[in-house]
């Protein structure tokens, strides 16, 4: 097992390394670049800001330096938009909010989804299945882009409870909105995931025989049934993880939270070379480590899986 | 003194299609250390009605009527009574040991948790049981292996192991539904041999439903064959393999396949049986049967006693099925007028195999 993890991570720094070559060259590939607006530059001044950022070189030496900076340094180098800030900075300040808001939100949503589900199959074609297939539905369809201004004008243009946006690592009044709007619509495929996987393993034959034992039927759901049912959830709780933990554009545009989902959007928008590829890395990370992640509980769930 | 006392036993599926009549009036007794083989072909309701014993049936199915286990109705009980009864009292052993052990529990979890449950054994004494239980049903190196799990065994050693796990409690009834039928031919015989001496040696009742008529003959005292639902004969099995009394009976026997024989092509009971969703008022074998009369078309016969402790559902004279005993097969014009219940030989059970269905009704295109 600890011999399979280290294959893993090794095989993860090619991937990672592919992954910046890829998006740098997409990135470069794509038409303008930074100092492209609507009024353009005199040639002079393009031609220093370009002399300045490096990127009068030939791509492959830009590449060669950017990676130079990341592996050894771990520099992500400056923005080429906003000049008093670096990339590894931005970073420093958004993700926390973004891990914060993210990690709760997702905390919640597997919670509540998992419960909703496992009790929606446990009491199948009940009223209590069809509330929570129906709020599944209905939270799913429900976008954050719409649930977010709803919930603003609920709870505080209405009730006045919550500040209608902004942070505060010391309040937690401002954390409330964003965890849900975040997390609803997962929470949403969390339970239909887990109550379809449920209601199979329910149907199994080895169901049967745990009710054959006399085993009461709470022990037959959470000692037999549990573990099973849980296999698919597991595998799509992986990839959500990192996308909830790396933020959401929608959640920081309307909460002005200061994540860096926001960044990754401006960086893209604004062709700011050097955030984008940072917050790229970042993602690419977390998702091959928490694949990795994934694979492990699979094999620590199901003994037939031996790496 | 009565064991089991199965009363008027219906079984019944909702299903999109209908009401699925799975099991249609049952009665049965057992006694204490009796062995009694329940025969029927795939569909017939024999796995349901002991599905229907121990509440084990699907989501979708009711049971009505009564069974009661030492005087006890346990049909429909609370899953309190029935708790106490499972695996203490009455234990199954089921037909597919490939996905009846859960594939997530070592061997010695899922075994212990039964003693741990039902005599309140610590963990460590009921491994150590559970070790001795193993051992009993001829695992070798039971210590060892109980660590494992059920994917580490093979087909046979897993059906030993869910024995193994059903006798913990020392039930006084052990319910096997075709505790062979996924396993191949040497291991069958193991197998059945086993159950013959953990019967012998824990002196308990045993019910084992198949549709193997050579294991019945094998380990049987008495015999209840089904169809449609219904009983058809019941016999101590001496007499029922010699002087079967019921058509369908005969039509089974004359089916297995003889190693004196010489005939390239096996026989099969012409047509299919009944749909369930629409069980006929008739007898629902008349389609099928050489013998059919005039009224068994339009009533049902019942299950009467016609001699010491011999029960047959029948109308056709005693004298005429004896007489044609070695008839093995019916003429081809007969088989044809046996068609219309062919159409929906699927609908004979929601969930349950209709393996055979296919197979019986194939030879018979071959016979036409």
């Amino acid at each position: 097992m600890f011999g399979y993890i280290l294959r893993r991570l090794a095989v993860a720094v090619p991937t990672l390394l592919l992954l910046i070559v890829f998006s740098f060259l997409l990135m470069h590939a794509a038409p303008g670049g930074p100092f492209t607006g609507e009024r353009s530059l005199p040639p002079q001044v393009l031609a220093n800001l370009e002399a300045k950022y490096g990127l009068d070189q030939p791509l492959i030496v830009q590449l060669w330096n950017y990676l130079k900076g990341v592996v050894l340094q771990f520099d992500f180098g400056p923005s080429f938009v906003y000049p008093d800030r670096t990339v590894n900075g931005l970073i420093a300040d958004g993700f926390p909010v973004t891990l914060t808001y993210g990690l709760l939100s997702f905390v919640l949503a597997a919670l509540v989804g998992i419960t909703l589900g496992v009790a929606a199959a446990i009491r199948h074609n009940s009223w209590l299945d069809y509330l929570a297939v129906g709020t599944s539905i209905g939270a799913q369809v429900l976008p954050n882009f719409v649930m977010a201004p709803i919930l603003v004008l609920v709870l505080t243009l209405w009730l006045g409870w919550l500040p209608g946006g902004g942070w505060s690592f010391n309040d937690p009044s401002y954390w409330i909105m964003p965890v849900i709007a975040l997390g609803t619509s997962y929470m949403a495929s969390i339970a239909r995931i887990t109550r379809s996987s449920m209601l199979e393993v329910l149907g199994s034959n080895h169901i049967r025989t745990a009710r054959a034992k006399g085993m009461p039927e709470r022990r037959v759901i959470l000692r037999h049934a549990l573990k099973p049912a849980l296999l698919p959830v597991i595998s799509y709780l992986g990839p959500v993880f990192v996308s909830m933990i790396t933020g959401s554009v929608v959640i920081d545009i309307y909460f002005s939270t200061g994540g860096i989902g926001r960044s990754f959007v401006d960086s893209a928008l604004n062709r700011d070379y050097a955030v984008m590829m940072g917050i790229t890395i970042l993602v690419g990370a977390l998702t091959v480590l928490f694949n990795l992640i994934v694979d492990i509980l699979y094999a620590w769930i199901d003994p037939k899986i031996r790496y | 003194m009565v064991l089991l006392n199965i009363n008027d036993l219906h079984v019944r599926f909702d299903t999109n299609d209908g009401v699925v009549h799975a099991v249609n009036g049952v009665d049965l007794t057992l006694e204490p250390g009796e062995t009694l083989g329940i025969v029927g072909e795939s569909g017939s309701g024999k796995s349901q009605l002991a599905f229907a014993v121990m509440g084990l049936l699907a989501a979708n199915g009711r049971a009505e009527g009564s069974a009661r286990f030492d005087g006890t109705e346990i049909l429909n009980a609370k899953p309190r009574v029935l708790n106490k009864v499972r695996a203490e009292k009455i234990a199954m052993v089921f037909q597919d040991p490939m996905t009846s052990l859960n594939p997530y529990m070592r061997v010695a979890d899922q075994m212990a948790e039964v003693l741990v449950l039902h005599k309140g054994m610590s963990k460590r004494d009921a491994v150590t049981e559970s070790v001795r239980m193993l051992d009993a049903v001829k695992i070798p190196d039971a210590k060892g292996r109980v660590r494992l799990y059920p994917h580490e065994f093979s087909g046979g050693m897993r059906q030993r192991v869910m024995i193994a796990m059903a006798l913990l409690c020392r039930p006084q009834l052990l319910i096997a539904d075709e505790p062979t039928t996924a396993l191949d031919v040497t291991v069958q015989a193991q197998i059945m041999q086993l159950l013959a001496d953990l019967q012998t040696e824990f002196g308990m009742a045993m019910i084992l439903i198949t549709h193997d008529l050579g294991v019945v003959a094998g380990s049987c005292e008495r015999v209840a064959v089904m169809y449609g639902g219904r009983i058809r004969e019941q016999a101590p099995v001496a007499p029922l393999f010699a002087d079967p009394a019921h058509p369908y009976t005969q039509g089974l026997l004359a089916a297995i396949p003889r190693i004196d024989e010489t005939e390239a092509e096996l026989r099969a009971i012409p047509g299919a049986p009944p749909n369930m969703t629409h069980p006929p008022a008739s007898c629902a074998y008349a389609p099928r049967c050489p013998y059919r009369l005039a009224e068994c078309e339009t009533e049902r016969p019942p299950l009467e006693g016609f001699a010491p402790d011999r029960k047959r559902a029948c109308f056709a004279a005693l004298d005429d099925i004896r007489a044609h005993r070695h008839r093995v097969s019916i003429t081809a014009d007969e088989a044809a007028t046996a068609g219309p219940l062919e159409d929906e030989p699927d609908d004979a059970l929601p969930d349950a195999a209709v393996a055979g269905v296919g197979a019986a009704a194939a030879t018979h295109e071959v016979k036409q």
